[in-house]
């Protein structure tokens, strides 16, 4: 990863951050709001591969850690994973993917992120949510990422200069090296 | 050739990643690294804080806008019982003014320290939990007020909750109904038990309460221990008894509480200058 993709990943962390913070926590519904920072690591793996993707994955998750309750880096395990799910299971249709396929990634993505993350804070030994509770964070955020993933995927495509000719992804020598 | 390459190099970077968040975890529960993580945290919330403030008037009533079109038949109803319970409120209000004298001049007898010597910090919630996991809130006070880790929360009902950490000019609070939350509490009949967190919206759950002591009734006013060592001082509401199942043959009794405190939509919050004894 360039120096100039680590300035943009910059500059959408934390237009991210702030969206995240000020803004979508006070869009309670179902008692949970949408993850942004999630979906970006959903979108960095479908727009970069698992190689990038994770490495994204990790630094949105380290981030998202320092606003989070929950044990520092917990998030960062769960979105280096995610990214690179992500990036493993869409291998050819990633940067070019139409915008259904993109915001299908992002809904099932989030499932899997929301149940990644309930698993984790069990396995960390964390107190986790009821069933009733986890059924509502996964409906909420899966939802407002679907709806998110169009902007999601176009902003990381401007990180890694993806080029909207047809083509492979350009960050990614060697198909998804950094 | 390739193509095994680049996997082995997939694969390194993951695993690389994931012990590198391994060893996140592990340093913020147990290493030297736990309070500067802390201290980062704080800063980083300070620094958000006032957007947050600003832009909370701003998406709260969006929010609630959302909230009261998906739950509009439970507002209607809960609008209806309120206005029940207003009536009540203010009845119940004329019967007990003579007692609150005496109240009033029986503490002023008894000198409880708690009651005499507890100040009360007002703080604006300015937030909802970051996480979807964990049942916090932020408000605008912290450390410059006064406001420090382990200081009760309440509302003009009852608790609502400890703080958790607290920086310069915010502070976190961990909602009552958090898993994670354990609450010494009495019960009007002299019990006591633990309250557990069991979730949003769910009622607290009580422990430790053998089927050979008295029964809880429904709707009785559970409070604060108190007891030494208690995270909480004395007399505290914490809710009211919803539920008491007791099955054939066991030995405790299952009793549900309801929180006083409306924590869904909390807009103020008092923080009790009291810390626990060490």
């Amino acid at each position: 990863m360039t120096l100039r993709v680590w300035r943009r990943l910059f500059v959408v962390g934390f237009v991210a951050v702030l969206f995240q913070v000020c803004a979508l926590q006070q869009l309670v519904f179902l008692g949970a709001h949408p993850d942004t920072f999630l979906l970006l690591a959903i979108c960095a793996g479908l727009v970069a591969g698992p190689q990038a993707g994770a490495v994204v994955g990790f630094v949105v998750g380290l981030v998202a850690d320092v606003f989070m309750p929950t044990p520092y880096g917990l998030s960062a395990l769960c979105y280096v994973l995610v990214a690179f799910g992500v990036g493993i299971g869409t291998p050819l249709q990633g940067d070019r993917a139409p915008h259904l396929f993109q915001v299908a990634t992002a809904f099932v993505g989030s499932i899997g992120g929301t149940l990644l993350y309930e698993v984790l804070m069990i396995l960390l030994g964390q107190p986790h949510l009821p069933r009733g509770e986890l059924t509502d964070v996964i409906v909420v955020v899966s939802v407002a990422n679907a709806a998110l993933a169009v902007p999601a995927v176009w902003a990381l495509r401007w990180v890694f200069a993806v080029p909207s000719r047809p083509g492979g992804r350009q960050v990614t020598p060697a198909g998804g090296g950094l | 050739m390739a193509a095994s390459r680049r996997q082995s190099s997939q694969r390194l970077t993951l695993l690389i990643l994931v012990l590198a968040s391994i060893t996140a975890i592990t340093l913020d529960y147990r290493g030297p690294a736990s309070s500067a993580i802390g201290s980062i945290r704080n800063g980083a919330r300070d620094a958000v804080a006032p957007l947050q403030r600003g832009l909370s008037a701003l998406f709260r009533p969006l929010g609630d806008f959302f909230a009261g079109a998906v739950n509009y038949g439970n507002v209607v109803a809960d609008n209806q019982q309120l206005r029940n319970e207003l009536g009540q409120a203010r009845r119940q209000a004329l019967e007990n003014a003579t007692a609150e004298q005496q109240l009033s001049e029986l503490l002023a007898v008894e000198h409880l320290p708690f009651l005499q010597n507890s100040k009360a910090v007002v703080a604006n919630v300015i937030s909802n939990s970051s996480s979807n996991f964990a049942l916090t809130m932020v408000i605008d006070r912290g450390t410059a007020e006064g406001v420090g880790t382990g200081m009760p929360v309440v509302s003009g009902a009852g608790l609502v909750g400890t703080i958790v950490s607290a920086g310069s000019s915010t502070a976190v609070v961990r909602l009552i109904t958090d898993p994670s939350s354990q609450i010494g509490v009495r019960l009007p009949n002299g019990t006591i038990a633990v309250a557990d967190g069991q979730g949003r919206g769910s009622p607290l759950s009580l422990a430790d309460i053998t089927a050979s002591a008295p029964r809880p009734k429904k709707g009785q006013l559970v409070v604060t221990s108190g007891l030494q060592g208690a995270a909480f001082p004395a007399g505290i509401p914490v809710g009211t008894v919803s539920a008491v199942r007791t099955s054939g043959g066991a030995l405790t009794r299952e009793v549900s509480m309801t929180p006083v405190a409306n924590l869904s939509n909390i807009e103020y919050v008092d923080v009790i200058q009291w810390l626990p004894a060490a």
